[in-house]
Protein backbone atom coordinates (compact mmCIF):
# COMPACT_ATOMS: atom_id res chain seq x y z
CA UNK A 1 0.00 0.00 0.00
CA UNK A 2 0.95 3.59 -0.72
CA UNK A 3 -0.43 5.79 1.10
CA UNK A 4 -0.23 9.14 1.68
CA UNK A 5 -2.01 9.12 5.46
CA UNK A 6 1.88 9.73 6.50
CA UNK A 7 1.34 13.16 5.75
CA UNK A 8 -1.10 13.59 8.62
CA UNK A 9 0.90 14.35 11.88
CA UNK A 10 -0.64 13.62 14.91
CA UNK A 11 -2.38 16.77 16.40
CA UNK A 12 -0.88 17.55 19.70
CA UNK A 13 -3.91 19.94 20.50
CA UNK A 14 -6.01 17.14 21.63
CA UNK A 15 -3.54 15.80 23.78
CA UNK A 16 -2.78 19.62 25.05
CA UNK A 17 -6.47 19.99 26.43
CA UNK A 18 -6.56 16.68 28.22
CA UNK A 19 -3.15 17.26 29.67
CA UNK A 20 -4.84 20.52 30.72
CA UNK A 21 -7.74 18.83 32.35
CA UNK A 22 -4.99 16.41 34.15
CA UNK A 23 -3.22 18.91 35.64
CA UNK A 24 -6.23 20.59 36.62
CA UNK A 25 -8.25 18.15 37.96
CA UNK A 26 -4.67 17.48 40.36
CA UNK A 27 -5.13 21.06 41.48
CA UNK A 28 -8.77 20.71 42.27
CA UNK A 29 -7.98 17.85 44.60
CA UNK A 30 -6.28 20.10 46.86
CA UNK A 31 -9.39 21.56 48.28
CA UNK A 32 -9.51 18.57 49.95
CA UNK A 33 -6.45 18.40 51.51
CA UNK A 34 -6.39 21.99 52.44
CA UNK A 35 -9.31 21.13 54.36
CA UNK A 36 -7.76 18.00 55.98
CA UNK A 37 -4.70 19.73 57.06
CA UNK A 38 -6.85 22.35 58.74
CA UNK A 39 -8.67 19.62 60.32
CA UNK A 40 -5.92 17.84 61.16
CA UNK A 41 -7.12 14.54 59.35
CA UNK A 42 -3.43 12.92 59.39
CA UNK A 43 -4.58 10.00 57.57
CA UNK A 44 -7.20 11.49 55.29
CA UNK A 45 -4.40 13.67 54.38
CA UNK A 46 -2.31 10.91 53.24
CA UNK A 47 -4.64 8.76 51.33
CA UNK A 48 -5.02 12.31 49.73
CA UNK A 49 -1.70 13.25 48.73
CA UNK A 50 -1.08 9.88 47.61
CA UNK A 51 -4.38 10.59 44.84
CA UNK A 52 -2.62 13.66 44.13
CA UNK A 53 0.46 12.23 42.76
CA UNK A 54 -1.00 9.56 40.98
CA UNK A 55 -2.72 12.28 39.03
CA UNK A 56 0.24 14.50 39.18
CA UNK A 57 2.12 11.10 37.40
CA UNK A 58 -1.18 10.57 34.80
CA UNK A 59 -0.82 14.20 33.96
CA UNK A 60 2.91 13.72 33.34
CA UNK A 61 2.09 10.87 31.05
CA UNK A 62 0.40 12.75 29.18
CA UNK A 63 2.65 15.66 28.74
CA UNK A 64 5.37 13.28 27.28
CA UNK A 65 2.67 12.52 24.28
CA UNK A 66 2.42 16.21 23.56
CA UNK A 67 5.76 16.67 23.50
CA UNK A 68 6.38 12.97 21.15
CA UNK A 69 3.78 14.23 18.79
CA UNK A 70 5.88 18.01 18.31
CA UNK A 71 8.76 16.48 16.49
CA UNK A 72 11.15 19.28 14.29
CA UNK A 73 9.20 18.07 11.42
CA UNK A 74 5.53 18.82 12.30
CA UNK A 75 4.00 21.96 10.57
CA UNK A 76 1.40 23.87 13.18
CA UNK A 77 -1.19 26.37 12.49
CA UNK A 78 0.98 27.70 16.18
CA UNK A 79 4.72 28.10 16.64
CA UNK A 80 6.22 24.95 17.82
CA UNK A 81 8.29 26.62 20.46
CA UNK A 82 5.12 28.72 21.73
CA UNK A 83 3.52 25.30 22.36
CA UNK A 84 6.13 23.99 24.54
CA UNK A 85 6.20 26.87 26.21
CA UNK A 86 3.10 27.12 27.13
CA UNK A 87 3.12 23.11 27.93
CA UNK A 88 5.40 24.22 31.00
CA UNK A 89 3.99 26.04 32.95
CA UNK A 90 0.64 24.04 32.79
CA UNK A 91 2.57 20.81 33.79
CA UNK A 92 3.73 23.03 36.63
CA UNK A 93 -0.13 23.25 37.75
CA UNK A 94 -0.04 19.94 38.65
CA UNK A 95 3.85 20.03 39.52
CA UNK A 96 3.47 22.24 42.87
CA UNK A 97 0.03 20.91 43.73
CA UNK A 98 1.84 17.61 44.86
CA UNK A 99 4.92 19.40 46.08
CA UNK A 100 2.19 21.10 48.22
CA UNK A 101 0.28 17.79 49.00
CA UNK A 102 3.53 16.42 50.18
CA UNK A 103 4.77 18.85 52.12
CA UNK A 104 1.72 18.45 54.21
CA UNK A 105 2.43 15.09 54.90
CA UNK A 106 5.85 16.38 56.19
CA UNK A 107 4.88 16.86 59.17
CA UNK A 108 1.65 16.58 61.76
CA UNK A 109 -0.46 19.45 61.06
CA UNK A 110 -0.07 22.78 63.71
CA UNK A 111 -3.41 24.16 65.31
CA UNK A 112 -4.16 26.53 63.40
CA UNK A 113 -5.73 30.02 64.57
CA UNK A 114 -9.41 30.59 63.12
CA UNK A 115 -8.27 33.59 60.61
CA UNK A 116 -5.49 31.48 59.00
CA UNK A 117 -7.78 28.46 58.16
CA UNK A 118 -10.33 30.95 56.90
CA UNK A 119 -7.25 32.58 54.58
CA UNK A 120 -5.65 29.10 53.27
CA UNK A 121 -9.35 28.08 52.55
CA UNK A 122 -9.96 31.66 50.79
CA UNK A 123 -7.13 30.99 48.59
CA UNK A 124 -8.02 27.70 47.73
CA UNK A 125 -11.40 28.49 46.64
CA UNK A 126 -10.34 31.46 44.50
CA UNK A 127 -7.87 29.05 43.32
CA UNK A 128 -10.32 26.55 42.00
CA UNK A 129 -12.20 29.94 40.28
CA UNK A 130 -8.77 30.42 38.12
CA UNK A 131 -8.48 26.94 37.14
CA UNK A 132 -12.49 27.52 35.90
CA UNK A 133 -11.19 30.04 33.77
CA UNK A 134 -8.53 28.61 32.77
CA UNK A 135 -10.05 25.74 31.62
CA UNK A 136 -12.25 27.48 29.63
CA UNK A 137 -9.67 29.07 27.93
CA UNK A 138 -7.99 26.28 26.98
CA UNK A 139 -11.20 24.77 25.72
CA UNK A 140 -11.74 27.51 23.43
CA UNK A 141 -8.52 26.92 22.05
CA UNK A 142 -9.40 23.44 21.80
CA UNK A 143 -12.08 24.66 19.18
CA UNK A 144 -9.68 26.93 17.48
CA UNK A 145 -7.94 24.62 15.13
CA UNK A 146 -11.23 23.53 14.01
CA UNK A 147 -11.91 27.07 11.91
CA UNK A 148 -8.42 27.72 11.33
CA UNK A 149 -7.80 30.36 13.67
CA UNK A 150 -10.27 32.52 12.66
CA UNK A 151 -10.79 36.31 13.92
CA UNK A 152 -13.28 35.65 16.12
CA UNK A 153 -12.35 33.21 17.91
CA UNK A 154 -9.12 34.14 18.61
CA UNK A 155 -10.44 37.12 19.92
CA UNK A 156 -13.28 34.94 22.05
CA UNK A 157 -9.85 33.28 23.37
CA UNK A 158 -7.76 35.93 24.38
CA UNK A 159 -10.96 37.68 26.06
CA UNK A 160 -10.42 34.88 28.48
CA UNK A 161 -6.90 35.44 29.03
CA UNK A 162 -7.41 38.20 31.48
CA UNK A 163 -10.21 37.03 34.18
CA UNK A 164 -6.94 34.16 34.97
CA UNK A 165 -4.72 37.29 35.01
CA UNK A 166 -7.19 38.83 37.67
CA UNK A 167 -8.12 36.25 39.85
CA UNK A 168 -4.11 35.58 39.81
CA UNK A 169 -3.72 38.89 41.40
CA UNK A 170 -6.36 38.95 43.55
CA UNK A 171 -4.76 35.24 45.22
CA UNK A 172 -1.43 37.07 45.25
CA UNK A 173 -2.86 40.40 47.51
CA UNK A 174 -4.72 37.50 49.80
CA UNK A 175 -1.38 35.43 50.21
CA UNK A 176 0.30 38.40 51.28
CA UNK A 177 -1.87 39.48 54.23
CA UNK A 178 -1.78 35.89 55.30
CA UNK A 179 2.16 35.23 55.04
CA UNK A 180 1.70 38.69 56.95
CA UNK A 181 -0.43 36.69 60.04
CA UNK A 182 1.37 33.70 59.26
CA UNK A 183 5.02 35.66 60.37
CA UNK A 184 3.26 36.91 63.76
CA UNK A 185 2.34 33.68 65.14
CA UNK A 186 6.34 32.73 65.63
CA UNK A 187 5.21 32.77 69.75
CA UNK A 188 2.67 30.18 69.24
CA UNK A 189 4.10 27.97 66.49
CA UNK A 190 7.89 28.30 66.80
CA UNK A 191 9.99 29.06 63.77
CA UNK A 192 9.59 25.78 62.13
CA UNK A 193 6.05 26.08 62.00
CA UNK A 194 6.16 29.66 60.88
CA UNK A 195 8.24 28.19 58.23
CA UNK A 196 6.23 25.46 57.47
CA UNK A 197 3.02 27.17 57.18
CA UNK A 198 4.93 29.66 55.14
CA UNK A 199 5.91 27.23 52.86
CA UNK A 200 2.49 26.13 52.48
CA UNK A 201 0.92 29.67 51.82
CA UNK A 202 3.72 30.06 49.09
CA UNK A 203 3.21 26.83 47.06
CA UNK A 204 -0.72 27.12 47.23
CA UNK A 205 -0.69 30.50 45.51
CA UNK A 206 2.15 29.45 43.24
CA UNK A 207 -0.36 27.19 41.14
CA UNK A 208 -2.54 30.55 40.42
CA UNK A 209 0.81 32.24 39.00
CA UNK A 210 1.68 28.87 36.94
CA UNK A 211 -1.96 28.98 35.48
CA UNK A 212 -1.62 32.89 34.52
CA UNK A 213 1.75 32.33 32.76
CA UNK A 214 0.33 29.33 30.98
CA UNK A 215 -2.56 31.83 29.99
CA UNK A 216 -0.04 34.32 28.64
CA UNK A 217 1.92 31.71 27.04
CA UNK A 218 -0.95 31.12 25.14
CA UNK A 219 -1.87 34.60 24.29
CA UNK A 220 1.86 34.92 22.96
CA UNK A 221 0.60 31.99 20.66
CA UNK A 222 -2.49 33.27 19.56
CA UNK A 223 -0.73 36.47 19.22
CA UNK A 224 0.71 36.42 15.14
CA UNK B 1 1.96 -6.92 -35.91
CA UNK B 2 1.96 -10.63 -34.12
CA UNK B 3 -1.17 -10.56 -32.41
CA UNK B 4 -1.28 -13.21 -30.78
CA UNK B 5 2.92 -13.72 -29.70
CA UNK B 6 3.85 -14.10 -26.03
CA UNK B 7 4.94 -10.66 -25.55
CA UNK B 8 2.24 -9.05 -26.77
CA UNK B 9 0.30 -10.77 -24.60
CA UNK B 10 2.70 -10.37 -21.72
CA UNK B 11 2.73 -6.38 -22.59
CA UNK B 12 -1.19 -6.55 -22.07
CA UNK B 13 -0.46 -7.90 -18.65
CA UNK B 14 1.65 -5.76 -17.91
CA UNK B 15 0.05 -3.06 -18.96
CA UNK B 16 -2.91 -3.91 -17.18
CA UNK B 17 -1.30 -4.36 -13.53
CA UNK B 18 0.16 -0.56 -14.22
CA UNK B 19 -3.30 0.59 -14.29
CA UNK B 20 -4.78 -1.51 -11.49
CA UNK B 21 -1.74 -0.70 -9.49
CA UNK B 22 -2.71 2.91 -10.44
CA UNK B 23 -5.85 2.64 -8.63
CA UNK B 24 -5.44 0.75 -6.04
CA UNK B 25 -3.10 2.96 -4.55
CA UNK B 26 -2.93 6.21 -6.37
CA UNK B 27 -6.92 6.36 -7.36
CA UNK B 28 -7.80 5.40 -3.72
CA UNK B 29 -5.14 8.01 -2.06
CA UNK B 30 -7.58 11.34 -3.70
CA UNK B 31 -10.18 10.22 -2.36
CA UNK B 32 -9.39 9.71 1.07
CA UNK B 33 -10.62 12.96 2.22
CA UNK B 34 -14.42 12.51 0.47
CA UNK B 35 -14.51 9.16 2.74
CA UNK B 36 -12.50 10.88 6.02
CA UNK B 37 -15.30 13.26 5.71
CA UNK B 38 -18.03 10.53 5.24
CA UNK B 39 -19.53 12.64 2.43
CA UNK B 40 -20.01 9.52 1.03
CA UNK B 41 -19.58 5.95 1.52
CA UNK B 42 -17.03 3.67 0.56
CA UNK B 43 -19.14 2.26 -2.08
CA UNK B 44 -20.33 5.78 -3.71
CA UNK B 45 -16.97 6.45 -3.60
CA UNK B 46 -15.39 3.70 -5.54
CA UNK B 47 -18.23 3.96 -8.14
CA UNK B 48 -17.35 7.85 -8.66
CA UNK B 49 -13.90 7.83 -8.56
CA UNK B 50 -14.15 4.77 -11.32
CA UNK B 51 -16.68 6.50 -13.36
CA UNK B 52 -14.87 9.76 -13.11
CA UNK B 53 -11.18 8.24 -13.83
CA UNK B 54 -12.46 6.23 -16.57
CA UNK B 55 -14.14 9.21 -18.41
CA UNK B 56 -10.35 11.23 -17.52
CA UNK B 57 -8.70 9.06 -19.22
CA UNK B 58 -11.18 7.48 -22.74
CA UNK B 59 -11.28 11.71 -23.16
CA UNK B 60 -8.24 13.17 -22.59
CA UNK B 61 -5.82 10.64 -21.68
CA UNK B 62 -3.97 10.74 -25.44
CA UNK B 63 -2.04 13.64 -25.11
CA UNK B 64 0.00 12.11 -22.01
CA UNK B 65 -0.01 8.84 -23.25
CA UNK B 66 1.73 10.04 -26.71
CA UNK B 67 4.78 11.21 -24.28
CA UNK B 68 5.03 8.12 -22.94
CA UNK B 69 4.77 5.99 -26.33
CA UNK B 70 6.63 8.41 -28.56
CA UNK B 71 7.57 11.93 -26.87
CA UNK B 72 10.43 10.07 -25.01
CA UNK B 73 12.19 7.82 -27.52
CA UNK B 74 11.03 7.33 -31.16
CA UNK B 75 9.38 4.01 -31.00
CA UNK B 76 7.96 4.04 -34.42
CA UNK B 77 11.07 4.52 -35.70
CA UNK B 78 11.95 1.05 -34.09
CA UNK B 79 11.25 -2.40 -35.86
CA UNK B 80 8.39 -3.53 -34.55
CA UNK B 81 9.52 -6.58 -32.60
CA UNK B 82 12.28 -4.55 -30.73
CA UNK B 83 9.82 -1.62 -30.03
CA UNK B 84 7.30 -4.43 -28.25
CA UNK B 85 10.08 -5.64 -26.50
CA UNK B 86 11.71 -2.43 -25.43
CA UNK B 87 7.84 -1.17 -24.38
CA UNK B 88 7.25 -4.83 -22.30
CA UNK B 89 10.94 -4.38 -20.56
CA UNK B 90 10.17 -0.65 -19.56
CA UNK B 91 6.49 -1.80 -18.20
CA UNK B 92 7.99 -4.74 -16.40
CA UNK B 93 10.36 -2.49 -14.81
CA UNK B 94 8.41 0.38 -13.85
CA UNK B 95 5.70 -2.61 -12.28
CA UNK B 96 8.43 -4.52 -10.28
CA UNK B 97 9.70 -1.24 -9.13
CA UNK B 98 6.05 -0.06 -7.84
CA UNK B 99 5.41 -3.48 -5.96
CA UNK B 100 8.57 -3.39 -4.48
CA UNK B 101 8.24 0.24 -3.45
CA UNK B 102 4.55 -0.25 -2.38
CA UNK B 103 5.48 -3.31 -0.23
CA UNK B 104 8.26 -1.15 1.59
CA UNK B 105 5.48 1.58 1.93
CA UNK B 106 7.75 3.90 -0.21
CA UNK B 107 5.61 6.71 -2.06
CA UNK B 108 6.62 6.21 -5.08
CA UNK B 109 4.80 7.51 -8.75
CA UNK B 110 4.04 5.29 -10.92
CA UNK B 111 4.86 8.38 -13.74
CA UNK B 112 7.96 8.38 -12.11
CA UNK B 113 8.50 4.90 -12.83
CA UNK B 114 7.41 4.68 -16.60
CA UNK B 115 9.55 7.23 -17.46
CA UNK B 116 13.05 6.20 -15.88
CA UNK B 117 11.86 2.71 -17.39
CA UNK B 118 11.24 4.06 -21.23
CA UNK B 119 14.54 6.06 -21.03
CA UNK B 120 15.90 2.78 -19.46
CA UNK B 121 15.24 1.31 -23.05
CA UNK B 122 16.05 4.08 -24.92
CA UNK B 123 19.60 3.80 -23.62
CA UNK B 124 19.98 0.29 -24.26
CA UNK B 125 18.49 0.67 -27.76
CA UNK B 126 21.11 3.48 -28.38
CA UNK B 127 24.09 1.69 -27.17
CA UNK B 128 23.02 -1.11 -29.83
CA UNK B 129 22.36 1.46 -32.38
CA UNK B 130 19.04 0.79 -33.09
CA UNK B 131 18.35 4.51 -32.54
CA UNK B 132 20.89 7.51 -31.86
CA UNK B 133 21.60 9.06 -28.34
CA UNK B 134 20.21 12.45 -29.79
CA UNK B 135 16.82 10.66 -30.74
CA UNK B 136 16.29 10.27 -26.90
CA UNK B 137 14.46 13.63 -25.88
CA UNK B 138 16.21 14.59 -23.59
CA UNK B 139 14.39 17.98 -23.54
CA UNK B 140 11.34 16.38 -23.48
CA UNK B 141 12.58 14.29 -20.76
CA UNK B 142 14.05 17.68 -18.40
CA UNK B 143 10.99 19.47 -18.88
CA UNK B 144 9.28 16.15 -17.29
CA UNK B 145 11.60 16.19 -14.32
CA UNK B 146 11.34 20.03 -13.72
CA UNK B 147 7.59 18.87 -13.88
CA UNK B 148 8.31 16.21 -10.81
CA UNK B 149 9.40 19.43 -9.18
CA UNK B 150 7.19 21.98 -9.58
CA UNK B 151 3.90 20.26 -9.63
CA UNK B 152 3.89 19.77 -5.68
CA UNK B 153 5.30 23.13 -5.37
CA UNK B 154 2.12 24.45 -7.51
CA UNK B 155 0.27 22.45 -5.72
CA UNK B 156 0.95 23.73 -2.71
CA UNK B 157 0.77 27.45 -3.77
CA UNK B 158 -2.43 27.06 -5.64
CA UNK B 159 -4.26 25.36 -1.92
CA UNK B 160 -2.41 27.63 0.06
CA UNK B 161 -4.07 30.84 -1.69
CA UNK B 162 -7.71 28.53 -2.34
CA UNK B 163 -7.88 27.70 1.10
CA UNK B 164 -6.66 31.38 2.35
CA UNK B 165 -9.19 32.65 -0.02
CA UNK B 166 -11.86 30.08 1.83
CA UNK B 167 -11.22 31.91 5.22
CA UNK B 168 -10.93 35.13 4.53
CA UNK B 169 -13.99 34.74 2.77
CA UNK B 170 -15.93 32.53 3.97
CA UNK B 171 -14.80 31.36 7.51
CA UNK B 172 -14.32 34.10 8.69
CA UNK B 173 -17.52 35.60 8.34
CA UNK B 174 -19.94 33.11 8.32
CA UNK B 175 -21.24 32.60 11.84
CA UNK B 176 -21.41 29.04 11.95
CA UNK B 177 -18.12 27.22 10.89
CA UNK B 178 -20.26 24.03 11.06
CA UNK B 179 -22.84 24.75 8.77
CA UNK B 180 -20.36 25.76 6.24
CA UNK B 181 -18.31 22.59 6.08
CA UNK B 182 -21.76 20.92 6.10
CA UNK B 183 -22.59 22.86 2.54
CA UNK B 184 -18.59 22.53 1.91
CA UNK B 185 -19.59 18.42 1.73
CA UNK B 186 -21.14 18.69 -1.35
CA UNK B 187 -18.52 20.51 -3.11
CA UNK B 188 -16.03 18.09 -1.49
CA UNK B 189 -18.02 15.71 -3.71
CA UNK B 190 -17.50 17.31 -7.18
CA UNK B 191 -13.62 18.43 -6.29
CA UNK B 192 -13.27 14.63 -5.78
CA UNK B 193 -14.90 13.90 -8.95
CA UNK B 194 -12.45 16.59 -10.42
CA UNK B 195 -9.11 15.04 -9.00
CA UNK B 196 -10.43 11.71 -9.91
CA UNK B 197 -10.66 12.89 -13.52
CA UNK B 198 -7.69 14.48 -13.64
CA UNK B 199 -5.45 11.90 -12.42
CA UNK B 200 -7.13 9.90 -15.51
CA UNK B 201 -5.85 12.12 -17.50
CA UNK B 202 -2.14 11.90 -16.86
CA UNK B 203 -1.63 8.57 -14.44
CA UNK B 204 -3.55 6.18 -17.91
CA UNK B 205 -0.42 6.95 -20.15
CA UNK B 206 1.42 5.11 -17.34
CA UNK B 207 -0.29 1.87 -18.64
CA UNK B 208 -1.52 2.93 -22.07
CA UNK B 209 1.67 4.85 -22.92
CA UNK B 210 4.13 1.49 -23.51
CA UNK B 211 0.86 -0.44 -24.45
CA UNK B 212 0.73 1.57 -27.38
CA UNK B 213 4.11 1.83 -28.28
CA UNK B 214 4.20 -2.19 -28.03
CA UNK B 215 1.47 -2.13 -30.55
CA UNK B 216 2.70 0.41 -33.15
CA UNK B 217 0.13 2.53 -32.59
CA UNK B 218 2.53 6.03 -31.97
CA UNK B 219 0.55 8.45 -33.76
CA UNK B 220 -0.61 11.62 -32.85
CA UNK B 221 -4.07 9.59 -32.33
CA UNK B 222 -4.01 6.98 -29.86
CA UNK B 223 -6.96 4.41 -30.46
CA UNK B 224 -9.57 5.02 -27.87
CA UNK B 225 -9.79 1.15 -27.30
CA UNK B 226 -6.22 1.42 -25.64
CA UNK B 227 -7.17 4.17 -23.37
CA UNK B 228 -10.36 2.09 -22.67
CA UNK B 229 -8.89 -0.77 -21.26
CA UNK B 230 -6.36 0.89 -19.59
CA UNK B 231 -8.84 3.28 -17.43
CA UNK B 232 -10.80 -0.01 -16.99
CA UNK B 233 -7.70 -1.57 -15.21
CA UNK B 234 -7.58 1.82 -13.20
CA UNK B 235 -11.25 1.09 -12.43
CA UNK B 236 -10.86 -2.67 -11.42
CA UNK B 237 -7.75 -1.65 -9.15
CA UNK B 238 -9.95 0.66 -7.09
CA UNK B 239 -13.18 -1.71 -7.06
CA UNK B 240 -10.60 -4.84 -5.92
CA UNK B 241 -8.06 -2.99 -3.75
CA UNK B 242 -8.06 0.29 -3.63
CA UNK B 243 -11.14 0.06 -1.37
CA UNK B 244 -8.70 -0.93 1.59
CA UNK B 245 -6.25 1.73 0.84
CA UNK B 246 -9.49 4.04 0.83
CA UNK B 247 -10.93 2.88 3.95
CA UNK B 248 -7.09 3.07 5.23
CA UNK B 249 -6.75 6.48 4.55
CA UNK B 250 -9.94 7.70 4.88
CA UNK B 251 -9.76 7.15 8.84
CA UNK B 252 -6.44 8.88 9.39
CA UNK B 253 -7.91 11.71 6.89
CA UNK B 254 -10.34 12.95 9.22
CA UNK B 255 -8.54 16.48 9.82
CA UNK B 256 -9.21 17.09 5.99
CA UNK B 257 -12.67 18.74 6.59
CA UNK B 258 -14.72 19.68 3.76
CA UNK B 259 -13.19 23.01 3.27
CA UNK B 260 -9.82 22.13 3.55
CA UNK B 261 -10.00 18.65 1.24
CA UNK B 262 -12.05 20.59 -1.68
CA UNK B 263 -9.07 23.56 -1.59
CA UNK B 264 -6.45 20.53 -1.59
CA UNK B 265 -8.31 18.64 -4.37
CA UNK B 266 -9.15 21.32 -6.73
CA UNK B 267 -5.46 22.51 -6.32
CA UNK B 268 -4.14 19.16 -6.92
CA UNK B 269 -6.39 18.39 -9.88
CA UNK B 270 -5.91 21.47 -11.59
CA UNK B 271 -2.17 21.49 -11.51
CA UNK B 272 -2.33 17.96 -13.13
CA UNK B 273 -4.91 18.45 -15.84
CA UNK B 274 -2.88 21.57 -16.99
CA UNK B 275 0.10 18.90 -17.02
CA UNK B 276 -2.14 16.93 -18.95
CA UNK B 277 -2.72 19.44 -21.54
CA UNK B 278 1.05 20.03 -21.31
CA UNK B 279 1.55 15.89 -22.51
CA UNK B 280 3.87 16.12 -18.88
CA UNK B 281 3.64 12.42 -16.78
CA UNK B 282 3.57 14.00 -13.54
CA UNK B 283 2.40 12.44 -10.01
CA UNK B 284 -0.94 13.06 -8.78
CA UNK B 285 0.09 11.70 -5.51
CA UNK B 286 3.16 13.91 -4.70
CA UNK B 287 1.05 17.11 -6.36
CA UNK B 288 -1.69 16.40 -3.54
CA UNK B 289 0.57 16.05 -0.91
CA UNK B 290 2.02 19.43 -1.83
CA UNK B 291 -1.44 21.15 -1.77
CA UNK B 292 -1.86 19.41 1.55
CA UNK B 293 1.17 21.19 2.92
CA UNK B 294 -0.32 24.32 1.24
CA UNK B 295 -3.50 24.13 3.23
CA UNK B 296 -1.41 23.01 6.61
CA UNK B 297 0.69 26.41 5.86
CA UNK B 298 -2.52 28.64 5.81
CA UNK B 299 -3.06 26.81 9.41
CA UNK B 300 -5.86 24.89 7.95
CA UNK B 301 -4.43 21.75 9.58
CA UNK B 302 -3.81 21.03 13.38
CA UNK B 303 -0.36 18.43 12.50
CA UNK B 304 1.36 18.59 8.68
CA UNK B 305 4.07 15.40 8.88
CA UNK B 306 6.71 17.18 7.03
CA UNK B 307 9.23 14.27 7.57
CA UNK B 308 7.11 12.69 4.53
CA UNK B 309 8.62 15.20 1.87
CA UNK B 310 11.89 13.48 2.76
CA UNK B 311 10.63 10.27 1.85
CA UNK B 312 9.11 11.95 -1.50
CA UNK B 313 12.18 13.27 -2.26
CA UNK B 314 13.95 10.44 -2.01
CA UNK B 315 11.44 7.78 -3.76
CA UNK B 316 11.72 10.12 -6.08
CA UNK B 317 15.81 10.73 -6.34
CA UNK B 318 15.59 6.77 -6.56
CA UNK B 319 12.84 6.08 -8.53
CA UNK B 320 14.27 7.03 -11.66
CA UNK B 321 17.97 4.98 -11.68
CA UNK B 322 16.01 2.07 -10.16
CA UNK B 323 13.74 2.01 -12.70
CA UNK B 324 16.22 2.88 -15.37
CA UNK B 325 18.43 -0.01 -14.67
CA UNK B 326 15.94 -2.84 -14.22
CA UNK B 327 14.70 -1.60 -17.90
CA UNK B 328 18.34 -2.37 -18.75
CA UNK B 329 18.81 -5.04 -17.05
CA UNK B 330 15.12 -7.03 -18.21
CA UNK B 331 15.70 -5.87 -21.90
CA UNK B 332 19.34 -7.41 -22.07
CA UNK B 333 17.70 -10.71 -19.92
CA UNK B 334 15.07 -11.59 -22.81
CA UNK B 335 16.80 -10.04 -25.99
CA UNK B 336 19.94 -8.92 -25.05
Amino acid sequence: MRSIGGIFGESPFKPLYEHAKKACETAYALEDVVKAYCDKDTSGLSNLSDRIASLEHAADKIKQDVRRRLPYSVLLPVKRSDILEFLKPQDSISDSAEDLAKLMTLTDPYDLPVDIKEGLMEIMAKTTQILDAYMRLVKKLSELSRTAFRRKGVKEALDLVSPVEELEHQIDVISIGLSRKVFKLEDKLGALGVYHLSRIVELLSNISDYAARAADRLRTMLFR
Amino acid sequence: MDAISPAVILVFAAAFYMAWNIGANDLANSMGDVVGARVLNLRQVILVAGCMTFLGAALFGSRVTTTIAEGIIPFSQIDQHLATGGALASLLAAGIWITIATYFRLPVSTSHSIVGAVLGFGLVAAKAGIIKFGDIAWIILLRIMFSWILSPIAGMFLAFLVFTLIRRVLIERVRDVRRLEKIFGFLLICSSCYIAFSLGTNDVANAAGSLSAALGKTGVQIPLWILVFSGFGIVLGISTWGYRVVETIGKRITELTPTRGFSADISAATVVLVCSTFGLPVSTTHTLVGAIVGVGLARGLEAVNLAIIRRIVYAWLITVPVSTALAIIIYLGFWG
